[in-house]
């Protein structure tokens, strides 16, 4: 655990600017997809195993707190995806252009375009999270 | 203007272990982070233990976190700062020694590790002794030359501090200046130190490093352009 101990300091108490947030939402939304897949494998894997677990599994999915979840997911995966095409796009093709300016605007560009990606979803995710568990717009 | 140091304090020959003092110091605002150091080991607390040397921003040995950030104490101005309590801390990742002077080993030996010497064995040119190069062939690394090895970036680093194996910008820097210098003839070598486990592809563009080197040195893009470089050669 110690060494646990230096890397939580610097993440927590080093005032980086947006690199270092960009570094830290990727680590967390690159975690985050991880588990969610893993989930994902052995909860399908029980359909072969264990039929009956399978729609017990689904259920829990139903849930509020697994939709609201599912939510923020989906913004991860997103941003994920776009920051690390944005990280691949200076290193492989325009190396030289990495510098303070290009870093921490691109890295906000990143956050606006996974948030215009992500709106659209969460609005179908969101009216369906209350249309089938509360009931609203004649659910 | 008044102002309190937060200063992270520890001696290992005592039995308090490590934890923080306050002092409060009068500044101007245009004094330097150094000053107040100076000014409190000075008048308050002999005791108190930091490295420094030229204070002038060219030797390099004053690298700490102050308010959360590598920086040269002494190219800080207090008026930068825009707090009246500035906290004052030692380099995070390297061991440290006493107060805000840590063992800088680890770093020099990342640094030694990437060769940092101009390796060629060729007979020099008949004319002359030297190994002559155009303005547009020293222009090519100009800017890593100007690494004072302070620490400031592979402190700042979290994939260093993540595992003090990374060897880490500066490394990465100084090895820069020599890839790219026309009349080494290393290049292959270092790339291959640089292209293992603990080298390039340990960054993870979090940029940290650009924005504390008190040079200025674009430090992502030399590190990008290594990593291209590796590419072009395996
Ligand atoms: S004392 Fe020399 S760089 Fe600050």
């Amino acid at each position: 655990m110690a060494h646990l101990k230096t890397p939580l300091q610097g993440y927590l108490g080093y005032r980086g600017r947006e690199g270092q947030t960009a570094f830290l939402l990727h680590r967390i939304s690159g975690i985050g997809t991880a588990l969610f897949l893993t989930i994902h494998i052995l909860d399908t894997a029980l359909v072969y195993f264990y039929p009956g677990l399978y729609e017990e599994a689904i259920g829990i999915y139903r849930t509020t707190l697994f939709g609201i979840a599912e939510l923020f997911l989906v913004f991860l995966v997103i941003y994920h995806g776009i920051n690390g095409l944005r990280i691949a796009g200076f290193d492989l093709f325009v190396p030289q252009r990495w510098n303070i300016p290009t870093a921490r605007g691109s890295f906000r560009l990143t956050l606006i375009l996974t948030l215009l990606l992500w709106l659209p979803a969460a609005a179908v995710m969101l009216y369906n999270l209350l249309h089938h568990n509360f009931g609203l717009f004649g659910g | 203007m008044r102002l309190t140091l937060k200063i992270f304090r520890y001696d290992p020959n005592t039995s308090a272990g490590p934890h923080y003092d306050r002092f409060q110091v009068e500044a101007d605002p245009n004094d330097r982070v150094l000053d107040l150091l100076e000014a409190v080991r000075g008048d308050q607390d002999d005791t108190l233990s930091f490295r420094r040397s030229c204070a002038h921003g060219v030797c390099g040995s004053d690298a700490m976190r102050i308010n959360g950030l590598n920086a040269l104490a002494c190219k800080v101005l207090v008026k930068d700062l825009n707090s009246d309590t500035i906290q004052i801390e030692p380099l995070l990742g390297l061991r440290v020694e006493k107060d805000l002077i840590v063992d800088m080993e680890p770093f020099f030996a990342h640094y030694r590790s990437i060769l940092p010497y101009l390796i060629n064995d060729e007979p020099l040119p008949e004319d002359g002794k030297e190994r002559l190069q155009s303005e547009a062939e020293r222009e090519r690394f100009d800017d890593t030359t100007k690494c004072i090895l302070c620490a400031a970036c592979t402190t700042s680093c979290p994939s260093f501090w993540a595992d003090g194996q990374t060897i880490g910008p500066a490394a990465i820097v100084n090895a820069h200046r020599f890839i790219f210098d026309s009349r080494d003839r290393g290049r292959l070598k270092r790339l291959k130190i640089l292209a293992g486990q603990a080298g390039v592809w340990r960054c993870r563009t979090a940029f940290n490093c650009t924005e504390a080197c008190p040079r200025d040195i674009h430090i992502t893009r030399a590190i990008a352009e290594v990593k291209q470089e590796i590419l072009k050669h395996s």
